[in-house]
């Protein structure tokens, strides 16, 4: 594991050891000096050739019912309302009930014939472009740890997401937008909050930053505060100027220190991006067919489709990793149907149907499904039998997760559930191994992507991982 | 690097031999080892039969009967010959780079002088070392102490040579900001350039360690060691209202200067070893700091996997953050097998799990106060014993005084005759299949299978003929869970609707009223009308409860009448009243409530004459009575304080409920709960030289026992790791690096200490001084190595002068150690975040200096949809008190944390952070800029420097002063009198708080 990429960071780190280590890389990541920075001869990649540059992910926070959306289970037809013992006396919050069938009519779709119900009338025309993993599982039934684990591979919070180490291995395309964004559901953030978009114990400048489009100020500080009626265009292009002088006359005689360089240089980054991001978010410049086609004009998709609209424009100007939230926390506004399968999951589904499919026949449209990689998941399934009346219990057995675009095969599906549907049967892939793939498809090795930490050499894998060969173009 | 460094100084510069060195195993070999070897080669995997973790396994015959190392004899070591083979086939390491021409240049000398292999550094024996001699040494002068000493005969080794001291203003601004977090005033700058005194260093130093806020800044250090923050950090990130007063007593230890031995134990079970000191209680929030899986913990069923997979985990989260922070060990390691690289065992970290079998992260009550403490404690003592004496039929109890006690109270007693009338059920009925049985009492026992909700229906004939109240009483039962009053497994119940009827007419019941309500749950709620809200009694379980309501107007009954009582429980999950009891009263209102009836058994002793009772009815009224007279005493103490801890005594939380006594764990096989080994015994490592691990309790079933073994095994001076890691963190957070790199990671694959022998050195002082950690703060700030400039260039060219040779003869550093390990001058630090919020409202004025307490909110909270609330840090009054506060006392939000904070590194409050990372980002620029709390604070200060100084040109050089500790050059005072000009005083000092002189501290 001591590979030539630790080694060398190892070394920049310890360059600055803790003093500028960081601030350093920064500085020659961003002249190309960086050994270990995206190889043009890989395409962009650190370890091999990369097919993909930038992602986005779609995260379905709360548990998506895999037998009711793409997991076809004539099955549960058959048994509906039987009691099967599965060996289980209780599931995650209550005891297993009767054997439920997909209350949703089903067809066939598209030339590869998958089997998609009716709550995703749109995404059922797009699966000639998907590769679908039909048997992930979880290690647990639980929302927290769940989630936790489908973004950094713990269960534990306080481990770097898959954005920040994406983050951390290739660093950004454009100096004036942030690497890793995250859009949530606008209603409100998911299942462990922001730590689900955590850096861990990578530098902070890793971790995701939440841009919320329709806020007054969708990014952080971003600009001044409206009260401050003493800071004006003048003031500021004035204030810049000065500041930079008082550095420059500072850093004179401290030449030797590349941290006070690299700070001089973020005001100007800090500039670019105050100009960039407002851009960046300005729907308007966008035609009245492509908001239509994303959904803006129907309330229910709105929300949803401004996300990825957002996203695509985000991509679009190198951003390197987008993450869209469907959901929020909480008992409800999420795919967490505990209590009403019939009712309330037609609902949560129609919101990103149609915007999801519309991101990625855009993205191919505009030929950026050449090196762009969509990912739809979710933190796990649910369980066949009935929760009370017509819910549904979690599941970490097996559940559904598809991807798009560049390296990826399109039109195909790995792995199996069972005949209910509730544990993975073949072709089982874990977090791990969806991980793994991604790093791959960006031309890294998952194995030699890592960063000590309190004598552990982490990885976003942890000891796991095995790329899904299946599903590579 | 050190291997680079050895050659130089092997064959330049002057004070060193022209032979080559002598090369030492773990400075100068280990290192190689640890990156280029140990992975495949290490103490679990020999790869080949090569082992390269100590010498036995490195100088054993390999599986092809050749020898990896044969000392003296380079020529025959097969481990030489692989790392130096040009053949990529045969070449070592198999993946990766190979080793350079100098690594491999310095194995083989390594070999050739006998290939010595000391135990490792941070495990063997601490002695210490000599200081070294001044005499051999150039710069001698230079040094102020023996830590300087040591720093020089390094650097003297390597050609290197000293920088000189900081100038005054330099050395107070950083010495104030390293020791208190906080810049110095411009009048204690005066005061100390004033000081021409030799002792004037010295003096500042002194009054700094005193200051209070010495305390706030090293507990704020701490508090990132140990990853402390006062939510959950799961899905359900509920909040710790009661975490803070660890954080109080890690303010007030460092101020206190507790010895550091003592300060450990404390942390690890100071409830077990120092039971009458609440401050020892309170310190045992270390081991709840961590993230809390509340939805698998508490919420889920209990039976389930995910809730076996919780405990264990939370279990690791106590082991790992006890090992890192004490000992510098990585445990974590050798959860699914033997440690890789250092010598813990599989079965040594469950033994450590078993430490923690026990414990269980909650609220526990205290009192502040000792003697309260003391007072408490004896009186549940006395109360605990009166059963046996009662039963013993105990002369104490029979003593005059006593009985005499018992004849006035009867007395009192016979004047208050209770005016409730108890009524006797004559149908009784559960509709949702609980079975009630009569009691000789009048009350009905619930008991059956318990269902979800319950309603109960009770009639009853009135005895009396004008009713003005009812009187519902829940009663306690040996066979109800925490003896009742309710059969939720924590003993609560939930009455939604009472309602009485006469003769199936409804009355109206007004002015209710309870002897207690739980909080939010109160006896109003049982007759408002709404299903959804209940009377309940937690956390006061185990004892009876009653509640009384008037009647809006009195009725008056026939002797036919029937009474007819509704008590819905509809609020789910078992909330019921496992014995209910009811009565009814004439009297006027106010209604009063009768706290204590008499058991049936006292009852029939107070009717018996005093003469006519026996000893046994005597016994039984005095433990009664004194039973009684001990709870109003108990009841009549100040309030307990709550701490959220780690401990097998603390409030149930839900499903949530100390373990009875220590679970039975495991070892399991590759770290999975689903296949579990031999059961592991609490114990500890065996790593350290000549101190083992074992643990002798006289009872493994005390989970306080095991915890003190553990913090006794931390504490004791063999323990060399608890010595070693604490003096590196001190150095670590002085000089922003460690002597040794890693803070948390002593093992093979961690850092190799820069200066070995001032490690131990330091740690023995520790030891020597009783645990004093100012003294050690002490001798670091006062030496020379801490107080020479930070200058690069200035350095060397005041070296020129200071130490009066020729610029020729200097040693340029930057080539071979431009990152400065050797100390050849002080380090540059970029203030912290909490420093950066601190210094903005000390220059500003607005710092609110009150120590202690809660801590401050900066954010709107409001209730979320669920556990979690909301949080908004953006709309949060900027001129709120609360941002007034020093940033330690921040209420810490784990998957919310303050974005302003985060930008500039505030480390994931999840995670042990030993030291922080350090970024530079547009995102931390623009936060710095824009930010509504630098924003407001640098109208603040615009505010003040207009009321200190009347004129421009003075408030710009009061600026400079406040802000950056200095007066403004001619240049910066014109640039800056035009900036504030143009564009407001303001707007200037916005300009001079994003400076990197404000920034950073020389």
């Amino acid at each position: 594991m001591a590979t030539t990429n630790h080694s060398r960071r190892s070394f920049l780190s310890s360059l600055g050891g803790g003093l500028g280590g960081i601030a350093l890389a920064h500085l020659l990541g961003r002249s190309g000096l960086l050994a270990d920075s995206p190889r043009a001869e890989l395409n962009g990649g650190l370890h091999h050739p990369a097919k993909v540059r930038r992602i986005v992910q779609l995260f379905m926070n709360g548990g998506v019912s895999q037998m009711d959306t793409f997991d076809y289970k004539p099955e549960l037809e058959k048994r509906h309302g039987e009691k099967i013992d599965f060996g289980l006396t209780a599931a995650a919050t209550s005891t297993p009930g009767a054997i439920m069938k997909s209350p949703f009519a089903w067809k066939q779709h598209g030339r590869c014939g998958r089997w998609v119900s009716s709550v995703f009338p749109h995404m059922a025309e797009i699966v000639d472009d998907l590769a679908f993993l039909m048997a992930m599982a979880s290690k647990t039934n639980v929302h927290g740890p769940a989630s936790y684990l489908q973004n950094t591979g713990f269960l534990l919070p306080g481990f770097p997401c898959m954005g920040a180490w994406i983050s951390y291995g290739l660093g950004s395309v454009s100096d004036d937008l942030p690497t890793f964004v995250v859009l949530p559901d606008s209603r409100g953030l998911p299942y462990n909050n922001a730590g689900n978009f955590s850096a861990g114990f990578l530098p902070m400048s890793h971790q995701g930053t939440i841009i919320k489009p329709t806020a007054p100020t969708p990014i952080n500080d971003l600009s001044p505060p409206d009260w401050a009626g003493h800071i004006t265009p003048e003031s500021e292009t004035a204030g810049l100027a000065l500041l930079e002088q008082v550095n420059r006359e500072h850093q004179e005689s401290r030449s030797d220190d590349l941290r006070l360089e690299s700070r001089i240089d973020s005001y100007e980054l800090a500039a670019k991006m105050q100009l960039s991001a407002p851009e960046a978010l300005d729907l308007s410049q966008e035609t009245t067919a492509t908001h239509r086609d994303y959904g803006l004009d129907r309330p229910e998709t709105a929300d949803f489709g401004r996300n990825c609209l957002t996203a695509r424009r985000m991509l679009e100007r190198g951003v390197r990793f987008v993450q869209i939230w469907s959901g929020m926390g909480g008992p409800s506004k999420n795919w967490d149907n505990h209590s009403d399968i019939p009712r309330e999951l037609p609902f949560i589904a129609a919101s990103v149907d149609q915007p999801i499919a519309a991101l990625v026949r855009d993205l191919r449209r505009r030929g950026m499904l050449e090196d762009t990689l969509v990912i739809w998941t979710t933190e796990f399934g649910r369980m066949p039998f009935t929760q009370g009346a017509t819910g549904r219990d979690h599941n970490g057995g097996t559940f559904v997760t598809w991807l798009a675009g560049a390296g990826v095969k399109p039109g195909i599906a790995h792995g199996q559930s069972d005949e209910f549907s509730y544990q993975a049967a073949e072709g089982k892939t874990e977090c791990y191994d969806l991980h793994a793939t991604v790093l791959h498809l960006l031309g890294i090795d998952h194995e030699r992507l890592t960063w000590r930490h309190n004598g552990i050499d982490r990885r976003l894998t942890d000891v796991h991982g095995h790329v899904i060969r299946q599903v590579l173009a | 690097m050190s291997i680079v460094l050895l050659f130089i100084a092997a064959t330049t510069a002057r004070g060193v031999a022209a032979e080559p060195a002598k090369v030492r195993f773990e400075r100068d070999v280990q290192p190689i080892f640890s990156a280029k070897c140990l992975t495949c080669h290490g103490a679990a995997e020999k790869r080949g039969g090569v082992g390269l973790s100590d010498r036995e396994a490195a100088l054993a015959e390999l599986h092809s009967g050749l020898y990896a190392i044969v000392p003296g004899k380079p020529e025959e070591s097969e481990l030489l010959r692989r790392v130096a083979s040009e053949d990529p086939s045969e070449r070592m390491p198999a993946k990766g780079e190979p080793l350079t021409a100098a690594e491999v240049a310095v194995v083989r000398r390594w070999i050739e002088q006998g290939a010595e292999w000391p135990p490792h550094w941070a495990y063997r024996l601490l002695e210490r070392p000599a200081i070294p001699d001044p005499a051999n040494l150039a710069y001698a002068e230079w040094a102020q102490t023996p830590i300087d000493l040591f720093i020089l005969a390094r650097l003297e080794e390597l050609g290197l040579q000293p920088s000189p001291p900081a100038d005054h203003r330099t050395f107070l601004r950083r010495v104030t900001f390293d020791l208190l977090g906080l810049p110095p005033t411009p009048e204690e700058m005066e005061a100390f350039l004033a000081d021409d005194s030799p002792q004037a260093h010295q003096r500042a130093i002194d009054r700094l360690l005193a200051s209070p806020h010495f305390g706030e800044r090293w507990a704020r250090h701490w508090m990132d060691v140990v990853h402390y923050a006062e939510t959950h950090g799961h899905d359900q990130d509920r909040p710790r209202p009661h975490a803070w007063p660890y954080r109080d007593y890690l303010i007030r230890s460092f101020n206190e200067d507790k010895p550091y031995g003592r300060f450990v134990e404390e942390q690890v079970a100071g409830d077990a070893l120092y039971p009458g000191d609440p401050q020892a209680i309170i310190a045992t929030g270390f081991l709840a700091t961590g993230p809390w899986d509340e939805s698998s913990l508490r919420d889920i069923r209990e039976d389930t996997i995910d809730r076996e997979i919780a405990r264990y985990l939370d279990r690791d989260d106590i082991v790992h953050t006890v090992m890192a922070t004490f000992n510098s060990a990585t445990v974590h390691c050798a959860r699914c097998h033997d440690h890789k690289f250092d010598p813990i065992a599989h079965e040594e970290y469950y033994g450590l799990q078993a430490v923690f079998a026990g414990t269980g992260k909650g609220n526990r009550p205290l009192d502040a106060d000792p003697q309260v403490a003391k007072r408490r404690k004896a009186l549940q003592e006395k109360i605990a014993a009166l059963p046996a004496l009662r039963e013993n039929v105990d002369p104490r109890l029979l003593a005059p005084e006593v009985q005499e006690e018992i004849a006035a109270w009867e007395a009192k007693l016979a004047n208050a005759a209770s005016p409730w009338v108890v009524l006797e059920p004559e149908t009784y009925s559960a509709e949702k299949g609980s079975t009630l049985t009569k009691q000789s009492d009048g009350s009905l026992l619930a008991g059956g299978e318990r269902p979800e909700t319950e309603i109960y229906t009770i009639t009853a004939s009135a005895p009396i003929e004008n009713i003005t109240g009812v009187r519902l009483e829940v009663l306690t039962d040996p066979s109800l869970p925490h003896q009742g009053p309710g059969r939720q497994d924590n003993g609560n119940l939930h009455l939604n609707e009472f309602t009485f009827a006469v003769n199936s007419s409804p009355a109206d019941l007004v002015n209710p009223k309870a002897d207690f309500d739980q909080q939010e749950w109160t006896a109003a709620m049982a007759i408002d009308g709404k299903p959804a809200t209940a009377w309940g009694v937690y956390p006061e379980v185990g004892k009876p409860h009653q509640a009384v309501f008037e009647l809006r107007e009195a009725i008056a009954v026939e002797g036919d009448a029937t009474l007819t009582f509704r008590l819905e429980q509809t609020h789910g999950g078992g909330h019921l009243i496992g014995r209910p009891r009811l009565s009814i009263t004439s009297a006027k209102a106010p209604l009063p409530l009768d706290v204590n009836s008499l058991p049936d058994e006292i009852a029939e002793v107070l009717r018996t004459p005093p003469r006519e009772r026996d000893n046994q009815q005597r016994a039984s009224l005095a433990a009664h009575y004194l039973h009684e007279k001990w709870t109003a005493e108990l009841a009549s103490l100040p309030p307990q304080q709550l701490v959220y801890c780690g401990s097998n005594d603390f409030q149930p939380d839900g499903s949530f409920r100390p373990a009875a006594a220590p679970r039975p764990i495991h070892i399991l096989h590759r770290g999975d709960v689903r296949q579990p080994g031999e059961e592991a015994q609490p114990g500890s490592l065996s790593f350290i030289d000549n101190f083992g691990g074992a643990f002798d309790l006289d009872n493994p079933s005390d989970e306080g026992a095991r915890r003190a073994a553990l913090a006794r095994w931390l504490s004791d001076s063999r323990n060399v790791l608890t010595w070693r890691s604490i003096v590196n963190r001190l150095w670590s957070y002085h000089f922003g690096r460690g002597l040794v790199d890693t803070p948390n990671d002593f093992g093979r694959m961690g850092a190799t200490p820069t200066h070995p022998d001032l490690l131990d050195w330091l740690a023995v002082e520790l030891l020597e001084s009783g645990g004093s950690l100012k003294h050690i703060h002490r001798l670091i700030v006062t030496s020379a190595v801490y107080q020479q400039s930070s200058n690069a260039e200035c350095g060397l060219r005041n070296a020129e002068l200071f130490f009066s040779i020729p610029h020729s003869a200097l040693r340029t550093p930057h080539s071979f150690d431009s990152d400065n390990r050797y100390l050849w001058r002080m380090n540059r630090t970029r203030l912290d975040a909490e420093s950066i919020r601190d210094a903005a409202l000390s220059v500003s004025g607005m710092l609110d200096r009150t120590m202690g307490g809660p801590s401050v909110k900066q954010f709107i909270q409001t209730p979320g949809v669920h556990v979690t609330p909301n949080v908004d840090y953006r709309n949060f009054d900027v001129d709120d008190p609360a941002n007034h506060r020093r940033s330690v006392y921040r209420f810490i939000f784990r998957t919310l944390p303050d974005p302003f904070m985060e930008t500039l590194d505030c480390p994931d409050a999840s995670q042990l952070a030993a030291k922080r990372n350090e970024s530079v980002t547009a995102l931390q620029a623009l936060a710095m800029l824009n930010n509504s709390f630098m924003v407001r604070q640098s109208e603040r200060l615009a505010e003040r420097l207009r009321n200190e100084r009347p004129e421009l040109l003075e408030q710009i050089e009061r600026l400079y002063e406040l802000v950056l500790n200095r007066q403004p050059t001619e240049t910066e005072l014109s640039a800056f009198a035009e900036h504030a000009g143009a564009y407001g005083l303001a707007n200037a000092c916005r300009v001079l708080f994003n400076s990197n002189a404000f920034m950073f501290v020389d």
